[in-house]
């Protein structure tokens, strides 16, 4: 099943604009990495897509439909959205039992999802003890209740630790393989970095990329460190962007590894290292998303 | 709507909320109780000195069974705004997004629970009374108006709780909603009835003692009551219009 956002505004009452003119789709069947640093409008752009919130104009549909009008919706879309979402004195158990009941989902669906994301154990304590990350776990439960087709989660890697973060990186890749599509927010790259496979980032509400990861990297130009007792003539090689580096290195941009040590080999030039730096996306992430504009 | 309702019950019984606040108004109905069974004075003239109490104070003793409306308001309160205070509305409406049924949902939820609760409370009313009137002299109880009370009773907390479901939806911030359901009843109603003396039967907690059959003092003097009809009339339409102004306010809610 497909998301798609067309020209979403939302504006509260308060005269703050959280969303200006947003679009983007996102493709059946793949993690989609939805990026912005905090109170970009990630969140507003979600409970859009969710019918909690109302757009001010364009729309947000799934599957061609807004979220309100869909018949059984927790069987269609999961979704998780903060973590803070439970009643302190009530069990994991209990609440997705509540949540159960309303879908007609046999109990031993609920054991089965709470298994899933390893709350077995402490299915029957009070949600007010938990942890964040077991928050974090039980939000995901929620959200596979309903066996859906599309999962949208906010944030859910916040609170989880290294070994938390790498399993939910597993999931969902699992998910996907299963053709499920997964919408999944972040305000870190890093992240969601190994996991998803297109990205779409705003900024301050607006769209300011949506495709994928490697064709945002080709983006930025690849930088080749040169080492060597006598490298100077590379300087002159004309087409060539040559900026001194660290410890009498050269850092050569606009051509590949291979072509340099070609050239090198051509010349006799002594090299003792040539190595390609992949373009930092985190760097780039920021600068994506900076709102000063000093980027553009 | 089964299916909601059963999530709503699921709801009621899987936090402490429900159990703590029918043993608060267990423990205020009886107390009520004892103290109109020993506190109660004797009859204006002592033409019979065996009957220390009359017809009329030993019925409004029983008739202490309308004080756990206030719990039952504050239970349907509670109900619908405890939602928005723990942000479990956001997987509520997920789960349901046509609002308006989780709302009547709660509505038909909390008046079975509030029927219950009527029933609890009479029984016990009705045994406690008994046993601590047979230790003083009195006249003899009216059954008939024991019962008339039973049924008046059901109805008015039924109808409470349904009203403190729409207020809770329509103030969903949890305090604001007890507070000003609070002092409606217990301050702004009574002020308007001292100002405007033909008013008070007409205003919600009013028309709930005309349904309980309770004597109509605030504290600043007794009102004329409404019949039972009538005054459920009268509850049942502010429990429609905020009811109405709920489901209208809360479909345009954004939930962030």
């Amino acid at each position: 099943m497909a998301i798609e956002v067309k020209n979403l505004t939302k504006s509260f009452g308060s005269g703050v604009t959280a969303v200006k003119d947003l679009s983007f789709s996102i493709a059946p069947g793949k993690v989609t990495g939805f990026l912005g640093p905090n109170g970009a409008g990630k969140t507003t752009t979600l409970r859009c897509l969710l019918g909690l919130v109302s757009p001010t104009s364009g729309s947000a549909t799934i599957d061609g439909q807004v979220y309100r009008e869909l018949e059984n919706p927790i069987s269609v879309v999961g979704a998780s959205l903060e973590a803070s979402g439970f009643h302190p004195a009530r069990s994991a158990r209990n609440h997705l039992r509540v949540l159960a009941a309303v879908a007609k989902i046999p109990d031993s669906r609920v054991d089965k999802v709470l298994h899933t994301v390893g709350l077995s154990e402490s299915a029957n304590r009070k949600v007010g003890g938990y942890s964040l990350g077991m928050r974090q776990r039980l939000a995901l439960a929620v959200a596979l209740l309903g066996d859906p087709k599309v999962l949208i989660l906010d944030e859910p890697a916040n609170g989880l630790d290294p070994e938390g973060i790498s399993w939910l990186r597993n999931f969902l890749r699992h998910q996907a393989g299963l053709g499920i599509t997964v919408l999944v927010s972040s305000h870190v790259l890093s992240e969601v970095q190994q996991t998803v496979d297109n990205v779409i980032i705003i900024r301050s509400g607006s769209l300011a990329y949506q495709g994928s990861l490697t064709s945002l990297s080709n983006g930025g130009l690849v930088e080749v460190v040169v080492r060597g007792p006598n490298i100077d003539p590379l300087k002159e090689v004309p087409g060539w962007s040559v900026h001194p580096g660290e410890g009498g290195s050269l850092i050569i941009t606009g051509v590949s590894a291979a072509e340099i040590g070609h050239r090198a080999f051509a010349e006799s030039i002594e090299l003792h290292e040539l190595r390609e730096k992949s373009p930092d996306l985190e760097a780039m992430f920021l600068e994506l998303t900076q709102t000063d504009g000093s980027s553009q | 709507m089964i299916a909601l309702v059963k999530s709503e019950f699921r709801k009621a019984f899987t936090t402490k909320l429900l159990i703590i606040l029918t043993l608060s108004a267990l423990a205020f109905v009886l107390l009520t109780v004892v103290l109109g069974v020993y506190l109660s004075p004797g009859p204006p003239s002592q033409e019979d000195v065996n009957t220390l109490m009359d017809s009329a104070v030993v019925t409004n003793i029983f008739a202490s069974v309308g004080g756990a409306s206030v719990f039952v308001l504050i239970l349907g309160i509670i109900a619908m705004s405890g939602e928005y205070r723990n942000q479990t509305i956001s997987s509520t409406f997920l789960a349901t997004p046509k609002r308006e049924l989780v709302i009547f949902a709660k509505m038909i939820t909390y008046s079975i629970l509030a029927f219950v609760i009527a029933l609890i409370m009479w029984i016990a009313t009705v045994v406690v009374a008994t046993v601590l009137l047979s230790t003083v002299e009195h006249a003899p109880i009216e059954w008939a108006a024991v019962f008339e009370i039973l049924g008046g009773a059901l109805l008015g907390l039924v109808l409470y709780a349904i009203l403190g479901v729409a207020i809770g939806a329509l103030i969903t911030n949890q305090v604001a909603a007890i507070v000003i359901a609070l002092v409606w009843i217990f301050v702004v109603e009574s002020l308007l009835t001292v100002f405007v003396d033909w008013i008070g039967k007409w205003l919600p907690g009013g028309a709930l003692n005309s349904i309980l059959q309770a004597t109509n003092n605030s504290g600043f003097g007794g009102t004329d009551a409404l019949s039972v009809q009538a005054a459920a009339l009268v509850l049942i339409a502010y429990t429609v219009i905020l009811a109405i102004a709920a489901v209208f306010m809360t479909n345009r809610k954004d939930i962030t």
